[in-house]
């Protein structure tokens, strides 16, 4: 589990300020951020691997700078994106589980087995030589997670994990995010997946205007929203 | 495209290196371009049938992969034979069917990411002498094999929505938003692609840092 630290950092685009956090650290296993569209949630969890760089202040992940070392932090950090099908760059699964253990430098004869792991681990290891496109959603989200966890990240952060996805999709995509070991930081608007989190977060207007446990923040977002 | 084709299984087409492969093509082609006579361009295609055949693939699925070329081919055969002569007809056609058979074949027991190494091992002398980026390359085929059916389902969708508004075909008004959400997919893309660690790391051969 990696420790994640903001330090005055601010984002300004097209002149105005989109995010604004002054101090900030998340150390706990699962840590939800909620608000609403263009909130900043999505800059926030950005920011974390760098690809997002602050116009002010610094982002780390361990003690590393995400914006100066971002290929180092992106080994530590994986990103799950709202649009899986925008994530899985290679036609046959396996094949792109294999793409991200290249890329952090797996030998190649390691490769087959440890994307058969990371496919095991989800239980889809029957979608292994299925074509990416050809897979439902909730599916591709799963192939999608099974990359980025076949990386071996201490943190694993989502974008809108269960947006579009039918209802037992979601149940599988939240069954997941809560067994999960590697620590889960979830931007979401479904505050149902995030209600067993240990912190919560609600962004507003590019500022954190509550930061307590999911069921007090919850109730207090939901009443804010009213 | 590859992405729909390719087909698991444990054949000796299957188990060949993706190199050899793509060189027994490339030689099965100059020596099918070497003749015009149709004894061995017949033979030719008997033999790229067989190694269709060998690759555990039905007879259904080969029909309709097949199918779409076929008419491709008899149309140029028919056009050659009638402007030219009929015997020349015949070996074009032959020809480009034993080409094609090959091709597929090919395809079907090769695996995406085995033709990307090819592809990128074939630009590194290239990469070497700085020219090219050979692992670029590998990923703009694969992105290309991968989101052709992506986008194929995109047009369909934006053409759904025009009809269901009143719009009669109209490949302008097709083009337009599709053109707008390959630019948006664009950047969602590449930032995923950034957050798998792309690019790899160096080889640590030969390769000079700055």
């Amino acid at each position: 589990m990696a420790v994640v630290r903001f330090e005055n950092v601010v984002v300004e685009r097209e002149g105005r300020i989109s995010l604004q956090i002054p101090d900030l650290v998340l150390e706990e296993q699962r840590v939800a951020i909620a608000g609403l569209n263009g909130s900043g949630k999505s800059t926030l969890l950005r920011l974390i691997n760098g690809l997002v760089t602050p116009t002010r202040g610094r982002v780390t992940v361990d003690g590393i700078d995400a914006a100066k070392e971002p290929r180092t932090v992106r080994r530590r950090v994986g990103f799950i994106f709202q649009n899986p099908d925008n994530q899985i760059v290679y036609p046959i699964v396996s094949e792109d589980i294999q793409f991200g253990l290249k890329n952090i430098g797996v030998a190649k004869s390691e490769l087959p087995a440890l994307a058969m792991k990371a496919l095991s681990r989800l239980g889809i290891e029957h979608l292994a030589e299925r074509q990416s496109h050809l897979l439902s959603g909730g599916e591709k989200q799963l192939v999608a997670l099974a990359a980025v966890l076949a990386m071996a990240p201490a943190t694993v952060l989502f974008d809108e994990p269960t947006s579009g996805l039918d209802l037992l999709n979601r149940n599988r995509v939240r069954d997941v995010l809560l067994g999960l070991g590697e620590q889960a930081i979830v931007a979401t608007h479904d505050l149902g997946i995030v209600s067993a989190f240990d912190r919560m977060l609600v962004l507003d207007q590019g500022e954190i205007i509550m930061d307590r446990d999911p069921a007090s923040a919850i109730a207090a977002y939901e009443a804010r929203c009213a | 495209m590859n992405g729909s084709l390719n087909i698991p299984g444990h054949t000796l087409l299957h188990r060949l290196g993706a190199g050899w492969k793509l060189g027994a093509l490339c030689l099965f082609g100059l020596i099918l371009f070497a003749t015009n006579h149709w004894i061995p361009l017949a033979i030719a295609l008997a033999i790229s049938l067989c190694l269709l055949a060998s690759t555990g693939l039905s007879v259904a699925q080969a029909r309709k992969q097949l199918t779409g070329p076929l008419f491709i081919v008899a149309f140029l055969m028919l056009a050659t034979g009638l402007l030219v002569e009929p015997m020349q007809g015949i070996a074009v056609g032959l020809r480009l069917m034993a080409l094609i058979t090959a091709g597929y074949a090919v395809t079907l027991t090769t695996q995406v990411s085995a033709l990307l190494e090819v592809i990128e091992r074939l630009f590194r002398p290239l990469d070497r002498i700085g020219l090219v980026n050979s692992a670029q390359i590998a990923l703009s085929v694969s992105l290309v094999f991968r989101f052709i059916p992506v986008l194929i389902d995109q047009a369909r969708v934006i053409r759904e929505a025009q009809a269901a508004r009143g719009l009669d075909r109209n490949i302008l008004a097709l083009l337009v938003p599709l053109i707008v959400h390959v630019l948006r997919s664009a950047d969602d893309i590449a930032c995923a692609i950034d957050a798998r660690a792309y690019p790899p790391p160096a080889p640590p051969r030969k390769r000079q840092v700055p």
